[in-house]
């Protein structure tokens, strides 16, 4: 690595002179710099300056590394550590900003949007620009342009006022000027003094203005004591009518403060209720078994042919209001339950021609696992989908209605923000459920939100109710599996959290102790420590130690161990936790039955899950009533009969539930098989298209044992019928084949007589006459047309008065300049003359036109026409020239 | 996790009776929870804002129902069902029915956001007068029954503690010579008097006249009885002189013959519902004694008119009796607003255990119309068809062989088509009762088959209510009003008095196969065998080659 004595003068040599692991702690924070993987150091640093990739890394800080970034933004360039201190503790000092601000310095550093030593941070120059107040972009810090920046436009003189106005001595350049005024506004005591003279709306005036924004309108002869804070330079006018105040100035009444509010520790999460860890177990558990059976209900619902795919994809809204019934679901529930299957690749549309969804064979292998495997995979593909169900309903940037399944419910930030919330859930003591502000507060604060609407607050909300649905929580509070599907056992996650919500407090209040820590944690806690040596008040000067590395300068990279904010796990990784998840659900879940207890009312209850296949040899058998914990089963003739259809005979069916009855089976119940089955089959319908009818069976007899009748596919159906799978007209055409003399017969019994029919089309009505010319004109045609020909007339035999120019044959059109047509058309305009014009119209055809004009403007003359005999409005360019119309 | 309750996403709760705890946790959810069903193994009980509602005036806070559903459940409780539960029980009490010293009858809340929602209703404003103060509005005191009725409706019940006037006073004292009120109805009258007004739901045959004349004793005031009919009457009128200290001169009865006006007056439905010239000639009934007490007997029956009179008698105590709260109507609500929530009930097969009812076997027997009369049933017009089937002469064999076979016991033959019911009387050698035969006549009748003279009964629909005939053990029904629960409940009830040699009582319907009959009685049944009267059924061709 490069000597750490020398400074480096630019980012590139900052970065060269980092080490490996805090190189890769870099890319770890801002993966965009290595697609495409740069070339050499200097290429990185580019890269990491550039405006995308500064703002994406910008997104991503917690609010106090942001209000960090927004802080040295409006310092000098570069700035010492005590100034950006300054900045953030205000004069008054904040123990807990000083001690915080290591910490979020070390991640700026880290991910290369600060970089040189602790006397001179220097931001990236697209941060600073990004950042930085101007007019156009209004700094979240509300402060205004130095009173260099401010001044930059003034003339000398003026600024010479000003210097006088504020008392100093005037000097020879408005450099110095302009310095020596800077000196004044940041000298704290000398600034106040100043202040304290002004009359009392002056110093109105300002304060409204201190905590931004810092521009104020005023008007050309401004009062008094607007005029008073204009000669001090104040206020500085940046363009007519306007003045702003500069940033010093601002400062000094902020008391140097850059933000108003710099919250430096995270908001701590909040227990709203506690509950027994067991009873949140076994709440998450009865709902993960919920979550279970409404998926399998779900997809039993769509297992002969789920709903139609929409044109534009997804689910329509009837659909989904349909299985929200079927489902006694509200629709967003359904819609989540849908999507939930659908992003555990168990239903999926079927690709046909007529489009529906269905479920996949994924389901089937799906239905084979262990109930608390089966959640697993529906957790895991929750945890870590995209899609957000919560979306449907609402519309996207084109308007358009968010189906269910559709497209556009992909969020990236999904996956992070549910692992994220959980992992904020993991932080608090077990059974403790948090209270959604204080988790919304939270996630606000690690990433404030600047351009979204809030995305990641609504899927917040979302997680929480989602993970309670699915049985991650319960009542609320992180269950042992759902801790188990974040990645790591209940106590390690919370140490790592404790780290997460307040590592900062490490530093401050453990620096060096031995405190349970992972060994990351330790050497991180070092370097925290190192900060609290080397900075033990703001004003005090550095240790000799930290003169030349300041508490920043020692990147603390490699000593960020577990990124502060947990990331979700990788496939394998995960896949491990939701293999563990689902070893703690197992002995939670209730163990499948393999019996029933019938009762004397016909109804069967399970007292339980059942076993599959017993479960679904009585969800044909009975009716099911009433769901939950327990299922209620009916028995109708309507079901038995069901079952009978199904191919069970009635003593498959006594037989069932003698084996599975935990009770004897109910004389009512076996009287109601026996009675369907007597019945079941009694009258047989089937399918013929013809058939042979004949009161003689011997003639029947012989048909039937003809081999020519093979073809027609002849069954006897009672002595004297025999139906037939060919048409009636091949069967009437077989018989006489084989030499029979058959008779067709109509569907009242009649004989039908055949004979050749006339043919006719569909109504059709008469075609309409087709005339050779045009229609002779009406009398209003002709008056018009000989109107219209009259003016041509006119337009083209009116002499006209002779200018300077030799006369213009007749037929030929007047040529003027674009200049002389203008003005013989204003002319025209104020004489309400008459002018002869050339015109040639869109199509390129010439033509001389009479015409009054009455307004020209913007290109276009406005005239009455009157070969036309109307107002109309010709373009000038069109016009190829003009000319008077010679006197009367 | 391993207890006897199973509570299902319907919000209905499955107890398993055999499980060791299925008492105790009967105990805990009967409050709350309505019994649905009672066969063999498992009651499935339902919860309902009513049942909450009935569970709060009965002094049970949402923290007891959720801890009972929590600690008998087999598995976890949706978090969503208890805090849905907490907040259904959580309307009840907002608002309250008072007296208030100056202004009458007020109503009060503790919540004025729900105040300012119900007073913005249409339906409520005609009710109330001025606001007295943010929380508390005046009611007019003629609508203390229509502002309960309709603040149900909205979902917002109000409790009534604007407490009862206690009427003229009369001394009634219960004659407990060589009997006792049974601890189940000594309960029933506790929990009633306790409530101040409500229903009390017994199996028939349970003693509900006595819980009655209990409720009586407990008033001491002069009490107006509602009854379904005259016979009904008289039999409160025997049974009350019988069991209270009350004499015959004490007791009127205001029926269609009589129109008595004593301390105690037993009045029908009937009477009060005649109309003449649209008004209602016998409501000054209502007003004519200063009554402390009005009994409402079979509350299942009562009919839509009478709940507009009670609207207006919100100040008396009330006290409805029934076999049950199921209305084919579905008016349970008006019940609840009106007479008041459930004060009292208890399972039929939990009275029969204890042995005061008798324990009946139900056989339906199923005959077979002959080939002709399928056709002309298939053929018959669609109002004609259950007439038809119910009327077949196959049923006729069965009803004699079924007489022939208990020979010798008290036997009822109960019927809806009087020239069925004539033939059948013809047949069997049996008087027949119906609705032509006065009343004078009915009496003798039931009197010489109390006494054994008779041995068979053929009865009409006019026997379906209060007749008592406490020596009946078999009842044979031919032919139902259609699908009606109730009637068949009552007429089960007919059999279910303790016979006085523990005879078993049996109940036979005889029902024909493949018509609206059996359909019908498919339906009428299901009410019983959810009560745990689980029906066998035979074939009509098994029973007559038996005997």
């Amino acid at each position: 690595m490069s000597n750490p004595a020398v400074p480096p003068r630019s980012l590139a040599e900052a970065l060269r002179a980092r080490d490996d692991d805090s190189l890769a702690a870099l890319l770890r924070a801002r993966p965009d710099l290595i697609t495409p993987v740069p070339t050499d150091l200097t290429q990185l640093a580019t890269r990491a300056g550039t405006r995308a990739s500064v703002v994406r890394a910008l997104e991503r800080l917690d609010l106090f590394a942001l209000r960090t970034a927004e802080a040295l933004a409006v310092a000098a360039d570069p700035a010492p550590y005590a100034e950006l201190e300054q900045l953030l503790t205000g004069d008054a000092g904040d123990p807990a900003v000083s001690a915080a601000l290591p910490r979020s310095l070390g991640t700026l550093r880290e991910q290369a949007l600060v970089w040189g030593d602790d006397d001179r941070l220097r931001l990236v120059r697209t941060a600073r620009e990004l950042l930085a107040p101007s007019p156009q972009h209004p700094s979240p810090t509300g402060l205004g342009p130095t009173v260099q920046e401010a001044t930059a436009g003034m003339s000398p003189g003026r600024v010479q006022e000003i210097v006088t106005a504020a008392g100093l001595g005037s000097t020879h350049d408005a450099v110095s000027a302009v310095a020596s005024l800077t000196a004044l506004f940041t000298d704290r005591k000398r600034m106040s003094a100043l202040l304290a003279d002004l009359p009392e709306e002056s110093r109105a005036v300002l304060s409204r203005l201190v905590w931004g924004p810092p521009y104020g309108q005023v008007t050309s002869e401004p009062a008094a004591h607007l005029r008073r804070l204009l000669d001090l330079g104040l206020l500085v006018p940046t363009a007519p009518g306007t003045v702003v105040l500069p940033r010093e100035v601002a400062l000094h009444l902020r008391g140097g403060r850059a933000h108003r509010e710099v919250e430096p520790l995270p908001p701590a999460v909040e227990a709203a209720a506690t509950h027994r860890p067991q009873v949140v177990d076994a709440t998450a558990a009865g709902q993960a078994y919920t979550a279970l059976a409404t998926v399998e209900e779900l997809l039993k619902d769509w297992d002969e042919g789920g709903p139609a795919v929409l044109r534009a994809g997804g689910l329509s809204v009837r659909d989904l209001k349909r299985t929200a019934v079927a489902l006694d679901v509200s629709e967003p529930v359904a819609a989540f339950w849908v999507e939930l299957a659908y992003a555990a690749g168990l239903l999926a549309s079927d690709g046909e021609a007529d489009e529906r969804y269905a479920a996949t064979p994924a389901h089937d292998e799906w239905l084979e696992q262990p109930p608390a495997r089966r959640w697993a995979r529906l957790a895991e593909a929750w945890l870590t989908a995209t899609r957000t169900s919560g979306l449907v309903g609402g519309r996207d940037a084109k308007d358009r209605t968010l189906s269910a399944l559709g497209p556009g419910l992909d969020r990236g930030a999904a996956p992070e923000v549910r692992h994220r919330v959980l992992t904020l859930l993991a932080g608090l003591p077990e059974g403790a459920s948090p209270s959604a502000e204080s988790v919304l507060a939270r996630l606000r604060w690690e990433r404030p939100q600047r351009r979204e609407e809030d995305l990641r607050s609504r899927l917040a909300e979302w997680t929480l109710k989602e993970a309670e649905l699915l049985g991650v929580t319960g009542r609320g509070a992180l269950s042992g599996h759902g801790r188990a599907l974040l990645g790591a056992t209940a106590p390690k996650t919370r140490d790592a959290v404790s780290r997460g919500a307040g590592d900062e407090r490490h530093g401050q209040t453990l620096p060096g102790t031995t405190a349970p820590k992972t060994p990351d944690a330790v050497s991180r806690g070092t370097g925290d420590e190192r900060h609290g040596q080397a900075l033990p008040g703001t004003t005090a000067p550095k240790t000799p130690d930290a003169v030349s590395q300041g508490p920043g300068d020692k990147l603390p990279v490699h000593h960020r161990p577990a990124p502060a904010v947990a990331e979700p796990l990788s496939p394998a990784e995960q896949a491990t936790a939701s293999a563990a998840a689902a070893r703690l659900l197992a002995p939670l879940l209730p163990e499948p039955l393999d019996h029933v207890l019938l009762q004397a009312d016909l109804t069967a209850v399970a007292p339980g899950p059942l076993r599959r296949p017993l479960a679904e040899v009585l969800d044909v058998l009975a009716d099911v009533e009433s769901k939950g914990g327990a299922t209620v089963y009916r028995f109708t003739p309507g079901s038995v009969r069901r079952a009978l259809d199904a191919g069970q005979s009635a003593s498959d069916l006594h037989a069932f539930l003698a084996a599975h009855s935990r009770t004897p089976v109910p004389q009512p119940l076996t009287y109601l098989i026996d009675d369907v089955a007597r019945r079941h089959g009694h009258l047989r319908v089937g399918a013929a298209s013809s058939y042979v009818r004949c009161d003689d069976d011997a003639l029947l007899n012989e048909i039937l044992a003809d081999k020519r009748a093979a073809g027609l596919r002849l069954r006897r159906l009672a002595p004297t019928v025999l139906a037939a799978q060919a048409d009636p007209a091949s069967l009437l055409e077989g018989l006489r084949a084989m030499g029979f003399a058959p008779a067709a017969e109509s569907a009242e019994g009649d004989v039908l007589i055949t004979r050749a029919h006339a043919h006719r089309t569909p109504p059709r009505s008469a075609p309409e006459p087709v005339p050779d010319g045009p229609p002779v004109p009406d009398a209003t045609l002709l008056a018009a047309a000989i109107r219209a020909v009259r003016a041509g007339d006119l337009a083209s035999t009116t002499p006209r008065k002779q200018g300077d120019r030799p006369p213009l044959s007749t037929g030929e059109l007047p040529r003027t300049g674009a200049a002389e047509t203008l003005a013989t058309m204003q002319a025209a305009v104020l004489t309400g003359e008459a002018l002869w014009i050339g015109y040639v119209n869109a199509e390129g055809a010439a033509s001389q036109r009479v015409i009054a004009p009455v307004r020209v403007e913007g290109g276009f003359v406005t005239a009455y026409d009157h070969t036309a005999d109307e107002v109309r409005t010709y373009p000038l360019h069109r016009i190829t020239g003009v000319a008077e119309l010679a006197g009367d | 996790m391993n207890g006897p309750l199973i509570v299902q996403s319907d919000k209905t709760l499955l107890l398993e009776v055999d499980h060791e705890q299925a008492d105790a946790c009967r105990r805990a959810i009967a409050p709350f929870a309505e019994l649905e069903r009672a066969p063999e193994h498992i009651h499935t009980y339902r919860v309902t804002p009513l049942g909450l509602w009935n569970a709060r005036a009965a002094g049970h806070d949402a923290e007891q129902v959720v801890d009972a559903l929590v600690q008998y459940s087999r598995y976890p409780v949706p978090h969503a069902l208890l805090v849905d539960v907490a907040e259904t029980m959580d309307r009840y009490g907002r608002l309250t029915l008072s007296k208030h010293p100056a202004h009458g009858l007020v109503l009060t809340t503790t919540d004025r956001p729900v105040l300012e929602e119900i007073l913005r209703s249409k339906r409520i404003t005609p009710l109330v007068g001025a606001r007295l103060d943010p929380d508390t509005v005046v009611v007019h005191p003629s609508e203390r029954g229509q502002i309960k009725q309709t603040l149900l409706k909205l979902g917002w019940p109000a409790e009534d503690l604007a407490g009862y006037v206690d009427g003229e006073a009369h001394p009634i004292e219960l004659a407990e010579d060589g009997w006792a009120l049974r601890p189940y109805q000594k309960q029933a009258v506790e929990n009633f008097w306790h409530g101040g007004s409500g229903v009390v739901v017994l199996p028939c045959g349970a003693g509900k006249t006595l819980v009655g004349a209990g409720s009586m004793a407990q008033a001491k005031s002069t009490t107006l009885i509602l009854v379904t009919n005259t016979v009904s009457a008289r039999q409160w009128k025997h049974e009350l002189v019988k069991r209270t200290s009350l004499t015959e001169e004490e007791i009127g009865e205001y029926s269609g013959t009589k129109k008595e006006i004593r301390p105690v007056t037993i009045a029908t439905y009937q009477v009060l519902t005649t109309r003449r010239k649209g008004v209602y000639p016998h409501l000054e009934l209502f007003d004519s004694r200063d009554w402390g007490l009005i009994v409402y007997d079979e509350v299942h029956l009562l009919p839509a008119p009478v709940f507009k009179f009670t609207a207006d008698l919100q100040a008396r105590r009330r006290l409805g009796l029934t076999a049950t709260l199921v209305r084919e109507d579905g008016r349970e609500s008006d019940v609840f607003s009106l007479i008041g929530p459930k004060r009292f009930d208890a399972p039929w097969k939990e009275i029969e255990a204890q042995g005061y009812i008798a324990p009946a076997d139900c056989v339906e027997v199923r005959v077979n119309l002959t080939d002709s009369e399928r056709l002309a049933y298939a053929t018959a017009e669609q109002e004609e068809k259950y007439r038809f089937c119910a009327t077949t002469a196959t049923k006729r064999k069965v009803t004699e062989a079924l007489v022939k076979r208990f020979a010798g016991q008290q036997i009822l033959v109960i019927g809806q088509y009087i020239d069925q019911l004539d033939e059948l009387g013809e047949h069997l050698g049996a008087p027949v009762i119906k609705g032509e035969t006065s009343n004078a006549q009915r009496e003798k009748l039931f009197d010489a088959f109390r006494e054994g003279e008779i041995s068979v009964l053929v009865v009409s629909k006019v026997a379906n209510f209060s007749i008592d005939l406490p020596e009946a053990t078999v009842a044979i029904q031919v032919s139902g009003t259609f699908g009606s629960r109730q009637e068949e409940a009552q007429r089960l009830g007919r059999v279910l008095r303790p016979k006085a040699d523990g005879h078993q009582a049996h109940f036979y319907s005889v029902v024909a196969r493949d018509t609206i009959d059996q359909d019908f009685a498919a339906h009428r049944q299901r009410f019983l065998a959810e009560q745990g009267y689980a029906y066998r059924i035979v074939d009509a061709d098994e029973l007559l080659a038996e005997s």
